[in-house]
């Protein structure tokens, strides 16, 4: 008989305890009451704490929407107003014997300070509040599993944390019937939500958002506290030469062709930056714009601008959607090259998409979206040798959904194409582990020249590109993970010339050097509490 | 002496196997799993709980703690250390890709602590209540008393940033074909290893060298005519140096583990660095293979130790 370490230590607990200590202890939530949730966001002086936490750098939020076209009008900002938070609470029958359970999952100082404030905000207000660092497994706070009746999953009342899209709807996805483990189900939000999924027009979309946001701005499943820019830092040695700035957390038209570089002493014109690999470069399907390689080595179908908005072709030169929103093709552009010269072909997308369905972790847009290609279901079962809904005819892909998905056209502008005739034999569960990634070769604008692994990896300009060949030499990439502690350090000592950090102490420090500007780029970045607001919820143990 | 040693390698099975045990399930408690700390809170929140437990299974996770530690241990028997969870990589890989900077570092480090701290020492003792004695016993309390980290941090800013004189970090750049090239990446984490290493040898070796000279035979030695640098060097110096030898000694495979903080603070691409990381995203194939390394080699030491000890002093006796 096999038994598991932990079975055997509550084994042996359980001998000297009564049965009685083992019942789930469950107690009424008063986050119940929207009252409550509510009281809670004026009690809470954000403008205040935005301006002297986070030095000013930080937008506030009214909406787990970022601002733009997404933004509805007229949203209750919930300024401090605690005299209406004691109100609130008052008229909710709030009992000052009750602590606040609050989760996090940062790590840094800035967290820990916020929640030291929010302690004494909200114990102006009468409301007790301590706090604790999540550890383990992060289903704790976002646990996807469908609540039992009335008892939430988690074990909190307010978790601090943040929620990152790459489409607006995975802002609210989570509110789905049965999706969440703290927000139960509402069937006024199940409509709204199908009206925001249940559509490929973008007007149609927009409404709908615009609907949810008015509902949730007077629920508070979340309480919005504020928007975090991207700071993308360069150098005085890089002139990007007219070309955007955005989102660099994922792939954009940034125009590094046209980046322009001063040369060093020895007239080379070389760009350090970090986000090199450390001990294999990551396959681009999880998160598509982590390592430097993923962005400058793969191509993918789509490009799109800084917000991530699809907006032309990349490996496809013309692509076409139906008015259904079901069928799209991809017209493969001409004299697109691998950067062993091997021609990017049709073939190789639709392995690439019938690989990503079966193998490696993939980021959720893209997974949503290749769920819902036709035959997709049968091709994974085992069912089917390939995905039905995937043909080619001649440069011509077309896929053919079986369902809607609204965010179709990013994941092509996200989801990067791999060489078939260098990974085909390759087992695809284990994609990851083969040598292709310690020396990848993509379709992209620059190919990786040298890897020194753990210590740099060079990128030189792609000779082959169809889009033509970057104006400078070479792309030195220093190792790090997605949050790097060595920016300020090496960009003081001239080994950074760009680069992105979500870090508010780096770009204080960054803007203090003569050879560094930071630049703040708007991206689908919410911070906020989210609110437990089943009746009844477990107790922490 | 053989007996000894078959003995004590024999011994060395069960220590290896108790400790990797202990080592397994000091992972185990920790909160969490490697696919916890794969993916962010973010990402894990849009991933469903079937895809997260496919995760697990592809990783072995979901097999209880016995199961694994049997796998892990029954692969490590057949030489197979498994690969990395993080990274897909084969771990033998990746640690003896990391292995030589690390050991390029603890070595000098080692040496240059040695050489200055049994000078230094050996110069305290003999000038014993002198100025310099009390300086270089003030020095070496701040030596062992301050963190690596801070002098670590004081010297990047100093000699990198502010002077301009040495690189931040890291040990290859573009370029670079000889150890000389990178010669300068080494400056400063040997520097600051080998300070902090030389304030614990000296004071090692003052106290050796005082015990010595304390002796019956120096007071012989000395009663015999000999010049005074004969009867401290030949007599005393040798003898002082048999527990400073075994102090260095026991350093050197600790080293493996020691040059944590200062392959941090330099971003240097060894196995200290890969340790934090491994530990950090809970890679137990990882973890256990540089602390099996880590701990076989102070085992394996500690028996060479024991039976040089018993070579050069015919007062040990083993068994």
């Amino acid at each position: 008989m096999k038994l598991s370490f932990k079975a055997l230590a509550l084994a042996s607990a359980m001998a000297v305890a009564t049965p009685s200590a083992y019942a789930q202890e469950v107690i009424a939530n008063p986050f119940s009451d929207v009252r409550v949730r509510q009281a809670i966001a004026y009690a809470i002086d954000m403008e205040t704490i935005a301006e002297t936490l986070y030095e000013g750098r930080v937008i506030l939020a009214d909406s787990m929407i970022p601002n733009g076209s997404f933004k509805a009008d007229g949203l209750n900002d919930y300024a401090y107003d605690p005299e209406k938070a004691r109100a609130l609470l008052a008229e909710a029958g709030w009992d000052e014997d009750y602590v606040v359970d609050v989760m996090f999952y940062y790590g840094d100082q800035i967290t820990l300070d916020l929640m030291t404030v929010m302690q004494a905000y909200l114990a102006d207000v009468g409301v007790q509040m301590t706090y604790r660092k999540m550890e383990g497994d992060p289903a704790q706070l976002t646990a996807v599993a469908d609540p039992d009746g009335d008892t939430s999953v988690v074990a909190w009342d307010l978790a601090y944390g943040a929620k990152a899209a790459l489409v607006m709807q995975e802002y609210y996805s989570v509110y789905a019937d049965g999706e969440s483990a703290y927000t139960p189900g509402n069937a006024t939000r199940n409509e709204l939500l199908g009206r925001i999924n249940g559509t490929a027009n973008i007007e149609e979309q927009i409404a709908a958002f615009k609907d949810f946001e008015q509902f949730e701005n007077v629920e508070l499943s979340d309480i919005p506290l504020y928007y975090q820019q991207l700071y993308i830092f360069e150098s005085d040695r890089l002139d990007r030469n007219g070309g955007l700035y955005g989102n660099d957390q994922f792939n954009y038209d940034w125009g590094i062709l046209n980046w322009e570089v001063t040369p060093d002493a020895d007239g080379n014109k070389v760009l350090y930056t970090n986000k090199g690999p450390i001990q294999v470069f990551f396959t681009p399907w999880l998160n598509p714009g982590l390592q430097i390689a993923s962005k400058i080595v793969f191509d993918r179908l789509l490009t799109a601008d800084g917000s991530l908005v699809p907006t032309g072709g990349q490996l496809a030169e013309a692509y076409t959607v139906s008015d259904d929103g079901l069928t799209i093709t991809f017209d493969m552009r001409d004299g697109a090259t691998w950067h062993d010269g091997a021609p990017v072909t049709a073939e190789d997308v639709v392995w690439s998409l019938q690989t990503a369905m079966i193998g490696a972790p993939i980021n959720a847009v893209m997974a949503n979206t290749l769920t819902s290609i036709e035959g997709a279901a049968a091709f994974k079962a085992g069912d089917a040798d390939s995905v039905s809904g995937i043909s080619v005819e001649g440069d011509i892909v077309t896929i053919q959904l079986a369902t809607i998905d609204p965010s179709v056209l990013v994941t092509f502008t996200q989801f990067a194409i791999l060489p078939k005739h260098l990974l085909e034999n390759v087992d695809p569960l284990e994609l990851q582990q083969d040598a292709f990634w310690q020396n990848p070769i993509g379709s992209g604008p620059f190919r990786v020249e040298e890897v020194q692994m753990n210590d740099f990896t060079r990128f030189v300009p792609y000779e082959g590109y169809w889009g033509g060949v970057a104006s400078f030499d070479e792309i030195v990439a220093f190792p790090s993970e997605d949050v790097d502690p060595n920016v300020v350090k090496n960009a003081g000592a001239g080994r950074l010339d760009f680069g992105f950090t979500k870090s508010v102490s780096d770009v204080a420090s960054l803007e203090a050097m003569d050879n560094m500007r930071v630049i703040g780029a708007d991206i689908p970045y919410t911070r906020s509490l989210r609110v437990n607001a089943y009746p009844n919820r477990p107790v922490n143990n | 002496m053989l007996t000894f040693v078959i003995r004590r390698i024999l011994i060395l099975i069960p220590m290896l196997i108790l400790i990797s045990f202990m080592i397994f399930g000091g992972l185990e408690l920790t909160p969490g799993d490697a696919v916890s700390q794969m993916l962010s809170p973010e990402i894990a929140g849009t991933i469903s709980a079937e895809e997260l437990d496919a995760l697990r299974e592809k990783f072995g996770l979901n097999a209880s703690f016995l199961e694994r530690y049997w796998i892990w241990l029954s692969n490590v028997m057949q030489g197979n250390f498994g690969y990395s969870l993080a990274s897909g990589v084969a771990i033998t890989d990746v640690f003896f890709d990391r292995l030589p900077a690390t050991l390029e570092l603890a070595t000098l480090a080692l040496f240059f602590s040695s050489i200055f701290g049994i000078a230094l020492g050996t110069m305290a003792a003999l000038r014993r209540g002198s100025l310099a004695d009390g300086s270089l016993t003030v020095a070496g309390m701040l030596g062992v008393s301050i963190p690596e980290f801070f002098f670590a941090l004081v010297s990047l800013l100093i000699f990198a940033l502010n002077l301009n004189w040495l690189p931040v970090g890291g040990r290859l750049l573009p370029g670079y074909e000889s150890f000389w090239d990178r010669a300068p990446h080494l400056v400063m984490p040997v520097m600051v290893m080998s300070l902090m290493m030389t304030a614990g040898v000296m004071r090692y070796a003052r106290s050796a060298m005082l015990d010595s000279m304390s002796k019956e035979f120096m007071r012989t030695a000395r009663s015999k005519g000999l010049p005074e640098w004969r009867v401290n060097f030949l007599h005393g110096f040798r003898t002082a140096l048999t527990p400073v030898i075994v102090l260095i000694g026991f350093r050197l495979p600790t080293l493996i583990g020691g040059t944590v903080i200062i392959e941090q603070v330099f971003q240097w691409p060894g196995v200290g660095n890969e340790f934090v990381q491994a530990v950090r995203g809970q890679d137990y194939p990882l973890v256990m293979m540089i602390a099996l390394f880590s701990v076989s080699a102070m085992l394996v030491a500690s028996l060479i130790i024991d039976v040089l000890t018993a070579l050069i002093d015919p007062r040990v006796r083993l068994g």
